[in-house]
Parts: structure tokens; C-alpha cells; sequence
């Protein structure tokens, strides 16, 4: 049964990269996407997924909106959440470890370390 | 018959005028035996018979010319009898031992042929007139014939009809053997189109399996595998499938680069993604350097094409034109008017100029703006593009445009655009080439 991973990202370059991305780092990963908070959730509750990536400025709900809601849930409690971000000031790293994120990662991206960070958590 | 006169006139009882004219008449006779007048021959026979009968040489020349004769019968077709050989002249015996006559004895001959007195021998030895019968002339033994048969008769020489016949029969022959040669040739030829087409459609296919393949990086094991497998099965040589292997993940990685690319302001470093990728398709270091140029020429293609000034009165009311020819690579600078285009220019100095033909009362028309530029010494050899109705064609048909101008009649078709503004960016290159 594959891995299943979320993208919460409402850019649409951004989804394109990270899917660019996955797809060449032959994990076989299915990728889930969302364009908001709000859909992250509801996708979150219907696809279980292994990891969830989460833009946290997002319009509908952001990421420090859905990411509580998905931690105060039994169902997606234990998944996996890195956040994937612009903000990369030291006080929003500290921020989003607070409020449940497993890693922060800062845009712009690197594609190898991307993959370093995602394997990371889809192999455990 | 030809006479001697010295037979006829010397007919005396006088033996030894008669002997001397006998003797006339026997070399008489021999001539017309040489020359086969067989007849004449005879006669003077006679004549020598009479003039003197007691010559044993009359009766055996006699035999001898019997003898010829018989040979001659045999040598001409059809021959009518056999030649049968006469019984040689001393078969028949003499009547009494002939004297040997005065001439004679003064010129002994040994046989009745050399009796004439002549220089010349006969053809054949003649009959010895003596006991012993003629024997027939020998002759060289022949081979054996190894058929046992005779040969058939030589078939008669074919009739003008026939011959036609013939001729025309070969030419049919020869008419169908081209044709048949001709259809030979062409079967030849369709099935090596064939086997042609069917290597190309098996090379295509196996092109579109190895770039499904490597649309994301190098396969895994199983998967090269199974390509392998594939290429085998399609027949397809190894050095073409190495070949095709190496097109197939070059091209994949270069539409990947340009990817990857487009999206670099997203990317924290675009060397060290460019490197990532290498890695993920594998491509060494010979293969990314030998091809390097081709990348960043397609990179600088796919990112910008030139400047373009684009004159069209629905410009606020946005042109679905202007996101395709942002898309496609130029950088569109828009002006609502041809006057306004006109304040424009300089600053902007385009590569190409599109331009609409009809603008609202009081503006100058897209082939005014047109004309202008001509008698611009910096802009008369901008490419430049009218965008016009239908009704325009015709007089836009008859107008002398040069060659870096042109139209297109509206509604637009993107890619004929396309394919214009390349046609004129080229003359405006080839115009531009020409100055150095």
C-alpha cells in the first residue's frame, strides 16, 4: 500500500514544484492536495495521510488555524506535520513546533532536502 | 563434241598413223574425263577403239571412265543408284598380249592412268590392267558414329508467316517477362517500405515506452528491465535501443530542466537543482556538457523572444492575445492607440510591432502607423504585423509589403501568429546579419 502524503499550499507554482519533486524522488508516494486550511482538514480526515506539508498563509483557514484542529483530533493526532513556509524567522520555527508541527521548513525550497525531510518521515 | 582433226583426217590403213591418231583420242579423252564430260570422253574412246583395237589401254580407260563416273553419280544428290565400281579392266582379259606400241614403249607407263600423256595426274589412281581387280580407293578410316541413328533431316527454312510468328510470340515473351520483372521490382520495394515502416512503428513505440519511463528519471532495475524486454521482443538492433535510451533521457531531463526553471524563484538554489536533477536522470557529466548548450538555448528560448509592441484598441478590455504571446516568450508592452505607440517606441524599441488596422474616429489607422515608421530611419525595418478584417485583405493584398511585413486577417489564429512573427523576426535577422 503506497504512502499517502498531503499538500496544503494555495500557490499554485508551489504545488507544481513539490509534485515536480516527489514524483522524481521515486518514493511512490500518492500526493493529496489542498488549496486551503479548510481542505486540508477534510482531506486529512478522509485519506488518513502519512505526512501532511502545510503552507501556514493560506486564505480560507491557514496553517495555524488547521493544524490545531488536526492535533486535537484522535483520528490525525500522530500524523506527521512539517511546515512548509516563508516566515523563517527563529520565533516562527519555535511558533509552529509549538503548536504541534513536527519540522519547519523554510521556502524557498531545495528539492534533495525536501526529500531528505519528507523520506524521513514517510520510511519510519 | 569436240573433233581432232588429226583423227578424222588421218584415217589410213597405215597402222602407224592410226596408233599416233588412237593415241590423240585417248589424251583427248583424258581431258574431258578431268573436266567429267564423261560423255565426250567415251567418244574419243571409240574413236581409238576404231583406230586402233588392239590398244590395251582403250578398254581399260574405257573401265576408267565408267569408274568416275560411278563417283560422281555418288558425290551429286539424291543419288540415284549406288555406285558400283566396274570390274577393273584386267578383269577382263585381253584378247591377246598387247603389243606395247612404239609410243609406249618410248614412254612406258606403268598403269592405263598415266597413259595420256599428261603432266597432270588423274584425280585417282586409275584400275592396274592387270589381273587384280580395282580396288576401291582408300579411304581414311572414319570414326564411329556414336549415334546410332541418323541425324534428323534439317527441318525446311520457315516461311515469312512463320517467322512473323515467331517474332511476335518473342516480343510477347519479352513484354511479359518485363512486366513480370517490373511487378517482382515493386513487391521488392513495398516490402522493404514495410519492413521500414514497421521498424519505425516499433522504434515509436518503444520511444513512447522508454519516455513514459523516464518522464520522472532513470527507471529502477525492473523497470529498464522490462523495457529491454520490450525492445528485444519489437526487434529492435541493441545499438538502436542504446541510442534511442540515451535521446530518451536526455530530452527528459532537458523538458525537466526547463521545468524546473520556470519555477526558480521558488527554488533556494537552481545550481544545486540542476544538479539534483542530473542525478535523477543520470546523465553524466560528458552528456550534461556536450548538451549544456542546447539546454540553455532552449532555456533563454522558453523565457524571452523579444520585445513586442502591441497596438490594439482592446487593450483594456483584455485581450485574450496577450497572456499567449506573454506565454509563448515576449515581453508585450501594449498601447491603446497608434499615437500612443508613437510615444512609445523609442523607449521601447521593439523587436516587433502587431498592430491593429481600425481604431476609434480620429486615430490614426494601423496602416498610417505604418507608413510612418517607414520614413522612420530607426524603426522602417521593425518587423511589423497588421491584425485586419476580412474586408481589408484584398487592398492590404495589392499593397506592396516588404518583406519584414505582413497581415493576418481576425479572428486570430494563435499559432498562424506564431508562425508569422517567427517568419518576421527571421527577415529582420537576416537584415540585421546583412549590415555587419
Amino acid at each position: 500500500m503506497s504512502k499517502k502524503i498531503l499538500l496544503a499550499e494555495d500557490d499554485e507554482d508551489n504545488r507544481d514544484l513539490v509534485s515536480f519533486v516527489l514524483m522524481r524522488s521515486r518514493l511512490g508516494a500518492e500526493l493529496i492536495i489542498a488549496e486551503n486550511g479548510q481542505e486540508a482538514v477534510d482531506k486529512a480526515f478522509e485519506h488518513l495521510p502519512n505526512l501532511i506539508l502545510m503552507d501556514m498563509q493560506m486564505p480560507v483557514m491557514d496553517g495555524w488555524t488547521a493544524i490545531p484542529i488536526l492535533k486535537g483530533d484522535k483520528r490525525t493526532k500522530a500524523i506527521p506535520i512539517i511546515a512548509f513556509t516563508a516566515q523563517a524567522k527563529p520565533e516562527d520555527k519555535i511558533r509552529t513546533l509549538e503548536i504541534g508541527c513536527a519540522e519547519h521548513y523554510s521556502k524557498p525550497m531545495d528539492p534533495e532536502e525536501l526529500i531528505t525531510l519528507i523520506k524521513k518521515y514517510i520510511t519510519e | 563434241m569436240t573433233s581432232h582433226p588429226q583423227n578424222t583426217a588421218q584415217n589410213s590403213p597405215s597402222g602407224g598413223a592410226d596408233k599416233a591418231a588412237a593415241k590423240q583420242c585417248l589424251l583427248a579423252a583424258d581431258r574431258f574425263l578431268k573436266e567429267s564430260r564423261f560423255q565426250d570422253a567415251r567418244a574419243e574412246i571409240e574413236k581409238a577403239k576404231k583406230l586402233d583395237p588392239g590398244n590395251v589401254y582403250v578398254v581399260a580407260f574405257m573401265d576408267r571412265i565408267n569408274y568416275f563416273e560411278a563417283e560422281k553419280k555418288k558425290e551429286s544428290p539424291p543419288p540415284s543408284s549406288p555406285p558400283v565400281p566396274k570390274p577393273a579392266p584386267a578383269a577382263v582379259p585381253s584378247p591377246k598380249p598387247a603389243p606395247v606400241p612404239a609410243s609406249a614403249a618410248a614412254h612406258p607407263k606403268p598403269a592405263p592412268s598415266a597413259v595420256p600423256v599428261t603432266a597432270a595426274a588423274p584425280p585417282k589412281p586409275a584400275p592396274a590392267p592387270v589381273s587384280t581387280p580395282p580396288e576401291p580407293v582408300p579411304q581414311a578410316p572414319k570414326p564411329k558414329e556414336p549415334v546410332p541413328h541418323a541425324p534428323p533431316p534439317p527441318s525446311p527454312p520457315p516461311t515469312p508467316s512463320e517467322q512473323k510468328a515467331m517474332e511476335t510470340t518473342l516480343e510477347e515473351m519479352k513484354r511479359q517477362i518485363e512486366m513480370l520483372s517490373h511487378s517482382l521490382e515493386q513487391e521488392k520495394k513495398a516490402r522493404e517500405e514495410m519492413t521500414k515502416q514497421q521498424l519505425q512503428s516499433n522504434v515509436l513505440q518503444l520511444r513512447t515506452a522508454m519516455e513514459k519511463g523516464w518522464l520522472n528519471g532513470a527507471p529502477n532495475d525492473e523497470e529498464a528491465e522490462t523495457l529491454h524486454k520490450l525492445a528485444i521482443s519489437l526487434g529492435i538492433p541493441e545499438n538502436v535501443e542504446q541510442s534511442l535510451r540515451r535521446e530518451v533521457k536526455l530530452k527528459m531531463y532537458s523538458n525537466a530542466v526547463k521545468e524546473v526553471i520556470s519555477k526558480r524563484q521558488l527554488l533556494r538554489s537552481s545550481s544545486s537543482t540542476l544538479e539534483w536533477l542530473r542525478k535523477v536522470y543520470q546523465v553524466t557529466m560528458e552528456e550534461y556538457l556536450e548538451y549544456e548548450t542546447k539546454f540553455l538555448l532552449d532555456l533563454v528560448a522558453d523565457q524571452y523572444k523579444g520585445t513586442l509592441l502591441y497596438v490594439s484598441p482592446n487593450v483594456k478590455a483584455k485581450d485574450d492575445l496577450i497572456p499567449r504571446l506573454k506565454s509563448a516568450g515576449y515581453a508585450v508592452v501594449l498601447s491603446a492607440t497608434p499615437e500612443e505607440a508613437l510615444e512609445k517606441i523609442e523607449k521601447v524599441n521593439p523587436n516587433l510591432i502587431l498592430c491593429h488596422t481600425e481604431f476609434a474616429p480620429g486615430s490614426l489607422s494601423g496602416i498610417k502607423f505604418l507608413h510612418l515608421l517607414r520614413a522612420s530611419p530607426k524603426f522602417n525595418f521593425v518587423p511589423f504585423l497588421l491584425l485586419c478584417e476580412g474586408v481589408e485583405v484584398p487592398q492590404l493584398q495589392s499593397s506592396e509589403l516588404r518583406p519584414h511585413e505582413g497581415y493576418l486577417q481576425k479572428p486570430v489564429d494563435v499559432d498562424e501568429l506564431m508562425i508569422a512573427m517567427n517568419e518576421k523576426l527571421a527577415h529582420f535577422r537576416d537584415y540585421v546579419s546583412s549590415l555587419s
